[in-house]
């Protein structure tokens, strides 16, 4: 605030001296000027009584002629003053108004409030810059987890939106460029509330920019970028420590994982869906012939990986020129050029372009040619959904939805991350196993993910670990219910890792190591019993002994006492 | 069953209760305030503060202050009673009383909490 201040009063500079002159002629006039007592007696004002006659005077105010009647002298001096005052006063008022509306005064008005402010959370937040479409998804979906949030964008309209969507916690806004070192400073990138940073602005060298920048101002905080474009990916990937999305190449790798192993698809759609949602049916593309229609960044990604899987494809767009590959053709998104491309003997339909329109339009016309075709549509703008689903494509790629499942799966469950990693190295065997075991253990919802973490500066991993003379202690007793621990908790261990070594599926009978971490699938009511486990000595040992032990000091005096006798 | 809940609860609650039947009664009244009643609510609150002694939980903490203003409050009140009687050597006036009988008031309400953590630990453990 200290540079608003200082702003202030370099404006007012002017307009406070003149005031303060015409006061003082005033003043000092007034009380020059000779006046008389009712008595007739030689009368002068004194300052003090000069200063107040001269106060309700400019301030137009009038008490009236204090503390005598005034002499015809000293009537023509504050006729005199009040003219001037007035006009002091006005070119002083005035000054003010204009410094109010100055946009430059406005601007440091509102980063003053908004750095004092930012400053003063106290939840941890995350920072998101840029609030387009995939921004605004994001930012509901953290806000519902009970982040608050502080946003950054360069348009104050988009920002606008923010204020008026329905957030539990309302974000901290500031229309300004997350480029800027100040910027993200006075965001609270140092605060150690701060859990995280999220680049998701249109254009890819902004978020590079964004994304180094806070890895420099902060080295310990998660970072997640967009990279539209393959070059910024490198990029951002050497510089390292930043999390880098790039949503048409995340997507084309899906849809190599699916040509593969299907099912793998399907269990990561379903952990990392909605929770509660069902399992979502496996979609099994076809490899047959591909049309791909649209040849921008998502349709090269979707090609890079049918080249990679031997597929065969044509594509066309009004964009492309046709003498670099044969499998491209140029043109306009017309009914002749999809025939051109073979849409008769083709088994995939991939509407691909950067149009909603042209999607929908493809999807129906190959559709009448090929009624059994597999369509895989992208939708581009949130207003478009209703018609997009209503096409019913065999798979949809939207890139907010895509990016709010991968930004939240990087800050939220890296853990998840990591298995489903492993998942797809695994392939479909495994897939099919989680599957199964997840549906057998935890039920037919879509589970919630969660790290256990062994941490022994934990009272009750403590105990677990180092207060129970070395017994073992394992999976199965994290599974069991603290309350009854004959019954098991409806959770899944999907992945344990313990020193470096990650293990998929581990059974129920797998001994734990001090600092071992398991990511667990269930409910949120499972989750929070067990989490009983990490906090309290005496659950563990109810769990894994039956008995309680004593728990004040005469108690455990005479179970001693009884132990010796024995 | 548990031998180290059933005990614990039975002073927590014989507690309160001793306490409370000392406390009822018309608060001026000597006559309605026996002095045995008061003697024994102080005796099994110090055996309740000793039983809670060790327990190293965060509720176990919270048990034992509760006990020990119990316990101080009741003492307090002994203390003036003997104060009047031995030291200064009157009989017990109407203002006296409602001082022992407002202080075990204070300590009937330390002693309602300690009930009230018992309940509800043993509500949220489930078993």
């Amino acid at each position: 605030m200290s540079d608003v201040l200082f702003l202030i009063l370099r404006r007012l500079r002017a307009p406070l001296i003149t005031l303060i002159l015409v006061y003082a002629i005033s003043v000092g006039g007034l009380a020059l000027i000779p006046g008389v007592d009712p008595d007739g007696n030689r009368h002068p004002m004194s300052i003090f009584h000069a200063f107040y006659v001269m106060s309700y005077t400019a301030t137009t105010i009038g008490f009236g002629e204090l503390p005598y009647p005034f002499t015809d002298a000293q009537r023509l001096w504050v006729t005199f003053t009040i003219y001037l005052s007035v006009v002091g006063w006005a070119y002083t008022l005035g000054s003010v108004v204009a410094l109010g509306n100055d946009a430059n005064f406005r601007m440091m008005l509102v980063r003053g409030i908004f750095r004092w402010r930012a400053r003063g959370v106290a939840e941890p937040f995350y920072i998101l810059c840029g609030y387009g479409q995939s921004g605004a998804r994001l930012a509901r979906a953290l806000d519902r987890m009970g982040n608050h949030l502080v946003i950054l964008d360069p348009s104050a309209e988009r920002l606008a939106r923010a204020t008026i969507q329905d957030f539990a916690t309302p974000p901290l806004t500031l229309a300004a460029d997350g480029r800027l070192a100040d910027v993200l400073e006075d965001s609270g990138i140092h605060s150690p509330h701060c859990l995280g940073l999220i680049a998701l602005a249109g254009e890819d060298g902004t978020n590079q920019a964004i994304a180094i920048g806070a890895r420099v101002l902060n080295p310990a905080i998660p970072i997640v970028a967009r990279a539209k474009s393959g070059v910024a990916k490198v990029n951002l990937e050497s510089f390292g420590g930043v999390a880098v999305i790039n949503p048409f190449e995340t997507f084309a790798a899906n849809l190599g994982v699916s040509l593969r192993a299907p099912e793998v698809v399907q269990v990561e759609d379903w952990l990392t869906g909605a929770p509660g949602s069902v399992c979502p049916p496996c979609a099994r593309p076809p490899r047959g012939r591909w049309v791909l229609v649209g040849f921008g960044r998502f349709g090269r990604a979707v090609a890079k990986v049918l080249d990679a899987e031997g597929i065969e494809w044509r594509a066309y767009d009004p964009k492309v020129e046709e003498d670099l590959d044969t499998r491209l053709l140029h043109g306009d998104y017309t009914e002749n050029i999809l025939h051109d491309a073979g849409i008769e003997g083709a088994d995939v339909l991939v509407a691909g372009s950067d149009t909603d329109a042209v999607n929908l339009g493809a999807t129906t016309l190959a559709r009448r040619v090929q009624p059994d075709i597999f369509v895989v549509i992208r939708q581009n703008q949130m207003q478009d959904r209703a018609l997009v689903d209503a096409a019913h494509a065999n798979l949809k790629f939207v890139q907010s939805d895509l990016m709010v499942i991968e930004c939240l799966q990087v800050l939220k469950a890296p853990m998840l991350g990591r298995f489903i990693a492993e998942l797809r190295l695994a392939g479909t065997p495994v897939a099919v196993a989680t599957l199964e075991r997840v549906q057998r253990e935890a039920g037919d919802g879509a589970p919630r993910a969660w790290e256990f973490d062994c941490d022994v500066l934990q009272p009750g991993m403590f105990h677990a670990f180092f207060q129970r003379a070395g017994a073992p202690f394992t999976i199965e007793h994290l599974v069991a219910n603290p309350i009854s621990p004959k019954e098991r908790l409806p959770v899944t261990a999907l992945m344990l890792e313990t020193e470096g070594q990650r293990t998929l599926l581990p059974p129920d009978s797998t001994k734990l190591k001090p600092g071992a971490r398991v990511l667990f699938v269930g409910d949120d009511v499972a989750r929070r019993l067990q989490m009983r486990y990490a906090t309290e000595p005496d659950t563990i040992a109810w769990v894994c002994s039956g008995s309680e032990p004593p728990r004040g000091f005469l108690f455990r005096w005479l179970q001693q006492r009884a132990r010796a006798a024995e | 069953m548990n031998l180290e809940k059933v005990i614990f609860g039975f002073f927590i609650i014989l507690a309160c209760t001793l306490n409370f039947g000392f406390f009822i009664g018309d608060l001026e009244r000597a006559e309605l305030h026996h002095p045995m009643e008061l003697f024994f609510a102080v005796v099994v609150n110090l055996i309740a503060t000793v039983l809670k002694f060790g327990d190293r939980t965060q509720l176990g903490a919270t048990h034992l202050a509760t006990s020990l203003v119990a316990s101080l409050q009741l003492l307090a009140a002994s203390i003036v009673w003997v104060w009047q009687l031995y030291v200064v050597g009157q009989p017990m006036s109407g203002e006296l009383t409602a001082v022992v009988v407002s202080l075990s008031g204070g300590a009937l309400l330390a002693n309602l909490f300690s009930v009230v953590l018992l309940i509800g630990e043993t509500l949220r453990q489930g078993r």
